[in-house]
């Protein structure tokens, strides 16, 4: 893990190409964000705000968990 | 990096640090090169010009990253653009707070009104530019 890397790890890369390939903008735009911060989230760079990690987690009808896992 | 691949607030960013440093660039540049006289209506004169081109790039500028960002510019800061400001602002602050209590020295060695006027405004850009360019760093990095 790199020094800026978050402690989470989160499958939105998956979900996002199980959900016919959405684009980072096509999620930015369904829960209020830019691309470039959807980018930093998929990439463990930022923490999302628990209501963000919902919001993400509810366009793919997913459980938080099943998108985003601690990894210490 | 590309334009393309800036977010507004990051456009933003570059345009108010590129746009200090060209403007009281060419101000403290003429004043520190000897140029234009520390005070007097010539160093106000160019104050004023600097100053108000400032003014002028900034807000052009912006209206132009608007305009090739228009989807940004709809939408208000999210979380992370929210938290980027806040954090480059403290950075800013405490720069802000170092050099203006720096004012004493020139001020107790009995500099002129005038040069304490400048060292003031560039404590003020200074503070400024480190806001803009922690901003750019913190937007490249992704927080």
């Amino acid at each position: 893990m790199s020094a800026l890397a978050v402690p989470i790890a989160n499958q939105i890369r998956r979900l996002r190409f199980e959900a016919g390939e959405m684009t980072q903008s096509e999620l930015a735009e369904k829960i209020g964000m830019t691309r470039q911060t959807v980018a930093a989230i998929e990439a463990g760079k930022y923490s999302p705000s628990l209501e963000a990690a919902f919001r993400i987690a509810a366009v793919f009808g997913a459980r938080l968990e099943e998108v985003f896992q601690w990894v210490g | 990096m590309s334009l393309g691949d800036m977010s507004l607030r990051e456009k933003s960013a570059w345009i108010g640090a590129v746009t200090a440093l060209i403007c009281f660039g060419v101000y403290f540049g003429s004043l520190a090169s000897g140029a234009v006289p520390h005070g007097g209506p010539q160093a106000f004169g160019l104050f004023v010009e600097c100053a108000g081109g400032f003014v002028l790039l900034q807000i052009v500028l912006n209206i132009a990253a608007a305009l090739t960002t228009p989807k940004d510019a709809r939408t208000p800061r999210d979380e992370r653009e929210q938290q980027i400001a806040a954090r480059s602002h403290s950075f800013g602050y405490y720069v802000l707070v170092v050099t203006v209590l720096m004012l004493g020295i020139p001020g107790h060695l009995g500099h002129p009104v005038t040069d304490l006027l400048n060292f003031a405004l560039l404590d003020v850009v200074v503070a400024g530019l480190v806001v803009s360019v922690a901003q750019i760093v913190m937007f490249r990095r992704g927080y």
